[in-house]
């Protein structure tokens, strides 16, 4: 039995990778990396010749599409590019076969103008989301990175992967590994997608490796009018004068502190979080400490398990529901946020990924609400999804993402 | 299946059958010179390539009909035979010759690809002969069904379908 399945194994591996996926740029006959314009041509004459005109070559039809893809798009140079790790990845060949491990990258591919098409496979949890990526409902689902089904990622061919480049790394370490021991053409992409810091980066780098320059300045400008009006606008509040909030993650008394993205994010809005310090990302807090701190704001984060509102459905009632099991805690008709109706509560589908930066502009704008009059976290949420997603979602009438 | 009678859904099947898709904003069109070349004359052929940045273009010659040059830059065109393979780069025009043979008729056939777009398809056939006579053709082992669909006898069809169709509406 335990034959048989390294046999399957040894025959996955084999079938794996277009063997082509890392051996240079199709046509380029002299070897020297770069496709000239005249080796470009007699490439092409080459296949004509041997699809159409009774000759004999080497290149097919997925060779010449792929020479021309680079010979116009990169200028007939291999890409290389440097991803979130800090390695550098030679790209010799456009994406064909694409696995993705983070939803978060393959949200920003498809901000980006990607062919979905060329997703083969996406991770368990980017499968679910059938309401945000419908097209990936008939896809291969490839497991989580903790969970991953190697065989399965092996059985659809792929010829690059995306992984987390800072979190999870143990995990996604492992799994780059395993592909490049054994189907060393596979090109290993890591990108996380859903830090402020480097997404605009991370935009740019990955419109370069799909030949989609110009979409992604365009959509690293959208990020960033929204990020930099927030960060422009908060930069000059006296750390004295911030606003004092309490961040519950989905479990009750669960906060939020420094190193968590949570937490940058509740900062990047001006907000000062009274419970930042300490080493544990999620600490559990005394319930009196919260009472003692008097948040003039909290947020809630919804959304566990994708249980409840997101684009999943629209369900204010139940986010609402939420919100009143906090104004019924012992104690908290004292705190400052409950005595003026400052508390909120926020799907972590707008503030945990790619979507980060709606989500960010909605804690600023209750943060700050003269400050940030003329923000539109509902129009900025609304264009991205039509715009750059590409999909039939109305905020009016679907999903559920803040309450009130 | 209201409103449209059996025998008008089976002519417009058949239409559909017969005209081939190419036709219509086919991104690559032949035009030539002239159809009824005398024996020996030189036909210029003309290929206007409209939305194809990087891909190619075979055109196939009937028999006796030979290839006479082009300027299309020598490293970027190739003959084998009555085939001639164009590289296009950027190209939105290509002209060629062919020198007529004593007699014969037949048609000229192509096919493109576009590389970048990632499709492909037929140029619709272009029909040649010398001094518009008609002869039987010698060889059509090479001829694809999509290009015998818009033979003569093909639109023929079509149009008599178009006919029936509308005389079976108005019963």
């Amino acid at each position: 039995m335990k034959r048989r399945l390294l046999l399957v194994l040894a025959l996955l591996l084999l079938l794996a990778v277009p063997a082509s996926a890392a051996d240079g740029i199709p046509g380029d006959a002299d070897g020297d990396g770069v496709l000239a314009s005249g080796e470009y041509a007699s490439a092409v004459l080459a296949y004509l010749d041997a699809a159409y005109m009774g000759g004999v070559g080497d290149l097919d039809r997925t060779d010449i599409q792929d020479a021309a893809w680079v010979y116009a798009r990169w200028d007939g140079k291999p890409r290389e590019v440097v991803d979130s790790s800090g390695r550098t990845v030679t790209l010799y060949r456009p994406l064909r076969r694409v696995v993705t491990f983070s939803g978060e990258s393959l949200e920003t591919l498809r901000s980006l103008g990607f062919d979905m098409e060329k997703v083969v496979a996406v991770d368990k949890y980017s499968h679910e989301k059938s309401t945000f990526f419908p097209e990936c409902r008939d896809k291969a689902n490839v497991g989580s990175i903790w969970s991953p089904d190697m065989e399965k990622v092996l059985s659809v061919r792929p010829d690059a992967i995306f992984l987390y480049a800072t979190i999870s790394t143990a995990a996604c370490d492992d799994i780059q590994k395993r592909l490049e021991a054994s189907s060393p053409g596979i090109r290993v992409l890591r990108f996380d997608c859903f830090k402020p810091a480097t997404y605009p980066g991370e935009i740019r780098t990955m419109a370069s490796m799909i030949g989609r320059e110009e979409r992604g300045n365009e959509f690293a400008s959208f990020y960033e009018s929204t990020m930099d009006q927030i960060r422009e606008t908060t930069a000059g509040i006296p750390d004295g004068e911030k606003t004092r909030v309490y961040f519950e993650y989905w479990f009750d008394y669960t906060t939020v502190s420094a190193g968590s993205g949570y937490n940058e994010k509740t900062g990047l809005a001006g907000g000062m979080n009274p419970f930042a310090v300490g080493t544990a990302e999620y600490p559990v807090v005394d319930p009196e400490a919260i009472l003692v701190a008097d948040p003039q704001v909290v947020v809630k984060l919804a959304g566990q398990g994708l249980a409840v509102g997101g684009y999943a459905g629209h369900d204010p009632e139940a986010l609402d529901a939420i919100r009143s099991t906090l104004l019924e805690r012992p104690g908290w008709s004292r705190i400052s946020a409950v005595k003026d109706g400052r508390v909120y509560v926020i799907h972590s589908d707008i503030l945990g990924g790619a979507q980060h930066f709606i989500g960010t502009a909605y804690l600023a704008k209750w943060f700050y609400p003269d400050r940030f009059a003329d923000l539109d976290p509902h129009a900025v949420h609304q264009r991205y999804l039509t715009e750059f997603q590409g999909i039939d979602f109305d905020l009016a009438s679907q999903g559920t993402f803040v309450y009130p | 299946m209201i409103g449209l009678p059996a025998n008008r859904l089976f002519c417009l099947l058949l239409l559909s059958l017969f005209i081939p898709a190419v036709v219509c904003g086919a991104p690559v069109t032949r035009t030539l010179s002239t159809a009824e070349p005398g024996a020996g004359e030189v036909v210029t052929v003309s290929l206007s390539i409209d939305g194809v940045a990087l891909g190619g273009v075979v055109e196939t010659l009937p028999a006796g009909y030979a290839f006479a040059g082009t300027d299309h830059p020598d490293d970027r065109a190739l003959v084998r035979g009555q085939k001639i393979g164009f590289a296009v780069m950027n190209d939105t025009r290509i002209t060629y010759s062919v020198t007529a043979p004593a007699s014969g008729s037949g048609d000229i056939t192509g096919t493109w690809e576009d590389f970048l777009g990632e499709s492909d398809g037929e140029i619709a056939p272009s029909h040649v002969a010398v001094d518009g006579i008609e002869t039987k053709p010698e060889n059509s082992g090479e001829k694809p069904a999509a290009q015998e669909a818009a033979s003569p006898f093909a639109v023929l069809a079509a149009v008599a379908a178009l006919l029936i169709a509308g005389w079976g509406g108005r019963r």
